[in-house]
């Protein structure tokens, strides 16, 4: 396990080292601040379209961030060279999966937490109220997705040769996910056979990424979710997550690094 | 460490063919070979980056798969890149915490190798900002991190100055007189005859001499350059 | 060899020569040059009518906290009750009465859950319908209907909604005359926003003479549109209801019988309870007998 944080570490020094992170809390930010400048119609109590904007951008900035950065770590370790004199050290590859994944799973939460201590000033201004523990459930569930996906991206990584089409792949699978996941049992039920069953099957196949997004709940005051179903998300959200880092491993282990 | 091979390879190219190779404690062995002969190849397979197809490898008793086989060597690759968004410090503190070096003691032998190397001065530089001979100095100080017994160094001296060249040999040689094992490739037959105790010279896969470089010259009335030569196959002209 | 900058030169002077020649010809071909120079419309072209739709239902989203239906979801019957109007302020309040009563199993597009799945998903969105109903929320959705007027200033709906919870609920009467005067920019022909505006005079100005000069205007645009639309486009009746409702409550109540029966019988022939409208025609026709004549 050490082995897998100095690993980590390492990750996390290159993300912050690297500029993306920067622009896109910038960006974020910015636009945010622009967009609640305006006072319609003389009122500045009008908060929640802000929210909305601010999450949604967050959601955005967190899974170009998560896939940004999960997308090149091993293929970078190769193209690198870097791979090799860290092999030669008495590290396993499963180490180095998990390693690469704690890094990023880590960084994406600390970027994260920048997001949503912006958006939590943010929204207390305005609205004068804040819903911490509310906020802490969103923040949460938002990292145990990220984990998700940075699970699938380093999957990909070691699948697919070319980072880009790695990151385009994984791009169009989540925001996919997110979409339309929740809906293909309906969709199911309006198709014939063969389609339904396969509709069906990868219903209840895919990680339900969705269910990790509160934005709704959040942006208009609903109560807090029950920490009991939290807890079950987060066990839903870990079970994919350890799925997709031994498949990672499994392939990892068998490639020739020439 | 020793080589018990048959044949390693993929596909219908066999890299190495019916290698076996002893090298013993506390000698410098020199591994040559033309571009191509599976000198990079047999490495690969010592430090575990390639499985055998047949046969095994150990070092210091361990089979090469293990991880623990790699705890007491410290390995030099050809091409030395690192990650560019370190520093020298930052890399050999992490290397150091893989190879479960406590904290301060760490901090003793980067300060200790960073000497060695002479990269006491650029310590907290990014390695992206390093000239070829620097990267090559970062990169012996990282093999070196660990105070290890055996060294496998992939053309140590390549790309480097002949001041570069002159202060890698230095190194092997006071590595040796400190009575660590290393192994390493190279194309400067000069250097070899000077360092090494012992060499062996792969064509094509397989083992075609081994021996003390005394005694090669010895036996074949020959410079260890024109032995090599003979060896591989390319007529000399006397 | 001319140095790089003369032919950088060269080539910014000819470029700004055929665009002043060809701006003039564009001018030509497409027509009257817009007077909005909204970036808005600009970039989005005409599909900005299609931003505005989704926007308005963003809006409906947001009066109900986000509990809407998506393109995956049975479409339900109803329209919107985000639409100002008495018949929705009773609507709401019902609404606030019955707000546990829980749809969920039967009543909602949701339906019952399908699966566990299905079960365990509705903990994490708005699976509840709600109203905006504390005090001043409503506001939360005038940012989406003012983007939606932006994208589609012909919408018409879009000022007599917002206009109707900025008056009445939040107490901004002035913003909600300027946005319907806004709108009644964008559509000078707009029965709806000439009635809208006179419910303003009349209820939050308590000018009654203006507000009746503002209905009848309504109504006068009503008819017209009807000339106009017979084939296209049939005019809101509803709306034409209220108009001359409206006026006959006011002529009503500034004593103005003979006109406020004019008005009950207009609205008796679109009414669909025209019994009812008789006895009020009648009562005022009694009181109207009864009263001396000066």
């Amino acid at each position: 396990m050490n082995n897998a944080l100095a690993l980590a570490g390492i990750v996390i020094k290159e993300l912050y080292r690297r500029k993306d992170f920067y622009v896109l809390f910038i960006l974020t930010a910015l636009i945010t601040l622009a967009m609640g400048s305006f006072k319609l119609f003389n009122d500045d109590q009008i908060v929640r379209y802000i929210k909305e904007i601010c999450l949604k951008l967050i959601w955005l900035s967190s899974i170009v961030i998560a896939i940004t950065t999960a997308a090149r770590q091993l293929p970078a370790e190769k193209e690198m060279r870097t791979i090799f004199p860290l092999l030669a050290k008495p590290i396993t590859r499963g180490q180095v999966v998990l390693g690469k994944f704690l890094g990023c799973w880590f960084a994406c939460g600390l970027a994260l937490l920048l997001f949503y201590t912006f958006f939590c000033i943010i929204s207390g201004v305005r609205e004068h109220h804040w819903p911490l523990l509310n906020y802490f459930q969103a923040l949460w569930l938002h990292w145990v997705f990220l984990a998700v996906v940075t699970a699938l991206v380093l999957l990909g990584s070691v699948i697919f040769s070319a980072v880009s089409a790695n990151a385009t792949i994984s791009f169009i699978v989540v925001t996919g996910i997110l979409f339309v996941a929740r809906h293909l049992n309906k969709i199911a039920l309006q198709m014939t056979e063969p389609g339904r069953s396969v509709t069906y099957a990868i219903y209840f196949a895919v990680p339900h990424l969705e269910l990790f997004d509160v934005s709704d709940l959040i942006i208009h005051d609903f109560p807090q979710i029950s920490w009991g179903i939290c807890g079950l998300a987060t066990l839903y959200g870990a079970t994919y997550a350890a799925l997709f880092l031994v498949a990672t491993w499994l392939v990892f282990r068998r490639k020739s690094l020439n | 460490m020793e080589y018990r091979s048959r044949e390693v390879g993929q596909g219908i190219k066999i890299a190495v063919d019916g290698l076996n190779l002893d090298v013993q404690a506390g000698e410098v062995f020199g591994f040559l070979g033309p571009n191509g002969a599976g000198k990079t190849t047999t490495m690969n397979v010592l430090l575990g980056f390639v499985n055998a197809t047949s046969g095994s490898a150990s070092i210091f008793g361990a089979d090469v798969r293990q991880p623990i086989a790699r705890q007491r060597i410290g390995y030099l690759p050809e091409l030395t890149y690192y990650y560019k968004f370190l520093n020298t410090e930052e890399l050999l503190r992490f290397y150091g915490k893989i190879f479960k070096i406590p904290a301060a003691e760490c901090e003793r032998r980067i300060d200790a190798v960073l000497k060695l190397v002479e990269l006491e001065h650029a310590r907290k530089r990014l390695i992206k900002t390093y000239s070829k001979g620097m990267q090559q100095r970062a990169g012996l100080a990282q093999a070196l991190i660990n105070n290890p017994d055996l060294l496998i160094l992939d053309e140590p001296t390549s790309g480097l100055d002949p001041v570069g060249r002159m202060k890698v040999r230095e190194i092997i040689q006071r590595l040796k007189n400190e009575g660590k094992t290393v192994f390493f490739s190279s194309h400067e037959l000069g250097e070899v005859e000077t360092v090494c105790d012992r060499v062996a010279i792969m064509n094509e896969g397989k083992l075609k001499v081994a021996g003390r470089v005394h005694d090669l010259v010895e036996q074949y009335k020959m410079n260890l350059e024109q032995i090599f030569l003979k060896v591989i196959g390319y007529e000399v002209n006397s | 060899m001319p140095s790089p900058k003369l032919i950088l030169a060269l080539l910014f002077a000819i470029c700004l020569s055929c665009g002043s020649i060809l701006q003039p010809w564009h001018q030509a071909w497409t027509g009257v040059e817009k007077k909005s120079g909204s970036a808005l419309e600009t970039f989005l072209g005409d599909s900005r009518r299609l931003f505005a739709n989704q926007i308005f239902a963003k809006a409906d989203a947001y009066f109900h906290s986000g509990y809407y239906p998506t393109i995956f979801d049975a479409p339900k019957k109803e329209e919107s009750h985000m639409a100002g109007g008495e018949e929705d302020d009773a609507h709401s309040t019902e609404e606030t009465n019955h707000v546990e009563h829980v749809e969920d199993s039967a009543g909602s597009f949701l339906g019952p859950p399908r699966d566990w799945i299905d079960r365990f998903s509705r903990n994490f969105f708005p699976s509840r319908h709600t109203h905006l109903e504390k005090n001043g929320a409503e506001r939360e959705i005038l940012p989406w209907l003012r983007l939606s007027a932006e994208l589609n200033p012909q919408r018409v709906e879009t000022y007599t909604i917002a206009s109707y919870w900025l008056r009445s609920r939040l107490g901004k009467v002035k913003e909600a005359e300027q946005f319907l005067r806004e709108g009644l920019r964008a559509n000078p022909e707009s029965y709806e926003i000439y009635f809208e505006l006179g419910r303003i005079y009349e209820q939050n100005h308590a000018d009654p003479l203006r507000a009746r000069n503002l209905w009848e205007i309504a109504l006068r645009k009503w008819e017209e549109s009807k000339k106009e639309n017979d084939e296209k486009m049939k005019p809101n009746e509803v709306v034409y209801s209220a108009i001359v409702g409206n006026l006959a409550r006011l002529e009503e109540a500034q004593g103005h019988l003979p006109k406020a029966v004019f008005y009950l019988k207009l609205l008796k022939e679109k009414s669909p309870v025209p019994e009812e409208i008789q006895k009020q025609i009648d009562e005022m026709q009694t009181k109207l007998n009864a009263s001396p004549q000066k």
